[in-house]
């Protein structure tokens, strides 16, 4: 057996022995771990999320008017011409555009408010998922989604009046009647904003012709390169702003996702520092209730190293049983997290907080195995520099 | 050639309120499978003697031979291999480790000489039949009574074959009939050709070595050969 098993098994059997002190150390890691784990989690969670979603759209290039992020800013003008134009760019493979107005969706008695998008453009491919009924086929129609159908009663073949409000200043337009085509989900979906989605055409008449040529953002897929499209695009005779998917994270990422890294990384210092002190404390107190013990095994030959390994080899068991046992554990509180964090309005049904990613586990082990070797370091250092002959005599005189 | 030579060695403890000093220019010889026995009043220096014979501390002046070397010029990793293969030790309140048995606790110092397993378990199992405990291999010390704790603290000592096995007190904690049976117990390991040094204050035990030294105030002030 080499000198680290025999160290193990020793230390084992110590753990074993002190069975109270053995379950406070590895629960108190797996409680700490977990929370380690989730803070990982949580630290890169929304950004790795958003990237799945945006990845899984059929559009990979977002333009707007400004620099403002899409939805927030001006409208582009002249839509139907600039879409035209970016869909004659050879990197192009098509173009939707997308405006959406704040709406209120009124049938029989009931109401309720939500944003109606309108899409022109040259793509017969729609960004959402049709769930029921059909797809928006000719003028007069929309298509809802769950939390509009549920709220409304409404399904595929249903009626309803939508009042829409297309700009700041102006009041709400003449309420105009539609036909619910299907339900459907759109990727960024959250439980209960209602959505609905119809063509430009129809989003312009209940506009009541306002801002019929606008739109907020234009949806474009390139041909397998979002870099030159968007580089094509910028070089279009219009004021426009293309992003690829991976340049709107990087705008997330420097914009409110950060507080989640910082966050993460406050929590992380402190309960690391606190199973630190945890794994230091268990070990400084059960290697001062043995020092007896341990002089004698140093005058039966045991060396400084030896000795010193032993407490290495159980701080190693004490963090390593409890990491184990945080996996699971952190899963659990991540998912119960996730779903209280999802609770706040607005927030997409698919977008989560707690994302795992390998490089998470990774960074999980790296860190116990850090405090395991810090938290062994005070009570190694003990057992060290122990005098032999002076602690023998101690003991026998107290 | 003597085991130990120790010659004109001095141990002075630095204490805040000034040195101390334990052993005072002892000189003295150990010879292959000499009986010797310490003895003089709580306090002359017995046992801080016993740890330098031991190579478990190191004389503040004077020079100690272990085999002919100077264990002050040992490293700390030396002297204790050295401690692990020649050098035995019965501690007055045996310190054997409460969550191994009997058998692993006389494993233990086998296993760290590197003596295979098969081995180390034949020789736990012979020692502890020469000890008298043979029954009791599986036993925790919990389980012993303090007169077999020693027994089974002798069965380590002598685990790796030590040409030297020191007792400081070795039946301080013990009855005077169960007292009596270790004191045989370590005739017989003299007998069977171990060098012992033990450390007592009580008369009757010291009486049973060849060699009785009587030390007061740091000093050997007497010798005594049967
Ligand atoms: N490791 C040590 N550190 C400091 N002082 C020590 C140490 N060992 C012994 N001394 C001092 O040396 C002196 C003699 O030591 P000690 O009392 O151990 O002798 P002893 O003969 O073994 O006594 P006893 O029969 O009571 O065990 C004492 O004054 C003690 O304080
Ligand atoms: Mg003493």
């Amino acid at each position: 057996m080499t000198a680290g098993r025999r160290a193990l098994a020793f230390a084992w059997r110590s753990l074993v022995r002190q069975p109270a002190r053995a379950t406070l150390g590895i629960l108190g890691v797996a409680a700490v771990g977990a929370l380690l784990f989730d803070m990982l989690l949580l630290s890169e969670g929304l950004v790795i999320s958003m990237r799945g979603l945006l990845d899984r759209l059929d559009y990979d290039v977002r333009v707007t008017a400004t620099d403002a992020l899409p939805g927030t800013g001006p409208t582009i003008d002249g839509a139907t011409g600039v879409a035209a134009a970016a869909a004659a760019l050879p990197s192009v493979r098509s173009v939707t555009t997308l405006r959406i107005a704040d709406a209120a969706f009124e049938r029989g008695g009931l109401s309720t408010r939500g944003s109606l998008q309108g899409l022109g453009g040259t793509s017969t491919r729609r960004p959402w998922t049709l769930l029921r009924g059909q797809d928006v086929g000719g003028a007069g129609e929309l298509v809802i989604n769950e939390a509009g159908a549920r709220q409304l009663g409404l399904g595929p073949g249903s009626s309803v009046t939508v009042r829409a409000s297309c700009s700041d200043q102006r009041e709400a337009a003449p309420p105009v009647a539609f036909r619910v085509a299907g339900v459907v989900a759109f990727p960024f979906d959250s439980p209960e904003l209602v959505t609905a989605a119809t063509t430009a055409n129809s989003l312009a008449e209940a506009c009541a012709g306002l801002g019929a040529e606008a739109a907020d953002f234009l949806l474009v897929a390139s041909k397998g390169d979002p870099t030159a499209t968007v580089a094509d695009i910028a070089a279009l005779p219009f004021a426009l702003r293309a992003f690829t998917n991976e340049q709107v994270i990087g705008r997330l990422e420097e914009g409110g996702f950060t507080y989640f890294r910082q966050i993460s990384a406050v929590l992380t210092t402190v309960t690391v520092s606190f199973a630190l002190l945890l794994i230091t404390v268990l070990l400084t107190v059960s290697v001062n209730q043995r020092l007896g013990e341990i002089a004698a095994l140093r005058a039966l030959g045991f060396t400084r190293a030896r000795a010193s390994a032993d407490i290495f080899a159980e701080s190693a068991l004490i963090v390593g049983l409890g990491g184990l046992l945080s996996l699971p554990l952190g899963v659990l509180l991540a998912e119960g997290l996730d779903r209280i964090l999802k609770r706040m309005p607005g927030i997409p049904e698919q977008l989560h907080f707690f994302v795992f990613e390998p490089q998470a586990l990774a960074v999980h082990g790296a860190l116990l195995a850090a405090t395991a070797v810090l938290a062994a370091l005070y009570p190694m250092w003990i057992v060290a520099r122990l005098p032999i002959a002076a602690t023998l005599r101690n003991e026998v005189i107290s | 050639m003597a085991i130990i030579d120790a010659s004109n060695v001095s141990r002075v403890f630095p204490m805040p309120a000034g040195p101390v000093t334990a052993v005072r220019g002892v000189s003295l010889t150990i010879a292959e499978a000499e009986h010797t026995a310490i003895k003089g009043p709580s306090g002359c220096g017995k046992s801080p003697l016993l740890h330098m014979l031991g190579c478990v501390d190191t004389p503040s002046a004077g020079t100690l031979l272990f085999d002919g070397r100077d264990v002050s010029a040992l490293s700390d990793r030396e002297r204790s291999l050295l401690r692990l293969r020649q050098i035995g030790f019965v501690f007055q309140r045996f310190f054997l480790l409460p969550m191994l048995t009997a058998a692993e606790n006389v494993e233990l110092p086998q296993a760290e000489a590197g003596v295979p397993p098969g081995e180390r378990r034949r020789r736990s199992r012979e020692l502890l039949d020469y000890v008298g405990l043979g029954a009791r291999a599986d036993h925790r010390p919990s389980q012993l009574s303090g007169g077999e704790m020693q027994r089974v603290a002798i069965a380590r000592a002598l685990a790796n074959r030590p040409r030297l096995l020191l007792a400081d007190e070795p039946t301080g904690e013990l009855d005077e009939a169960t007292g009596e049976q270790i004191a045989a117990l370590l005739d017989r390991v003299n007998a069977d050709g171990t060098a012992l040094v033990i450390v007592t204050h009580d008369h009757e035990l010291a009486n049973r070595a060849r060699r009785v030294l009587t030390m007061r105030d740091g000093r050997i002030e007497r010798e005594d050969t049967r």
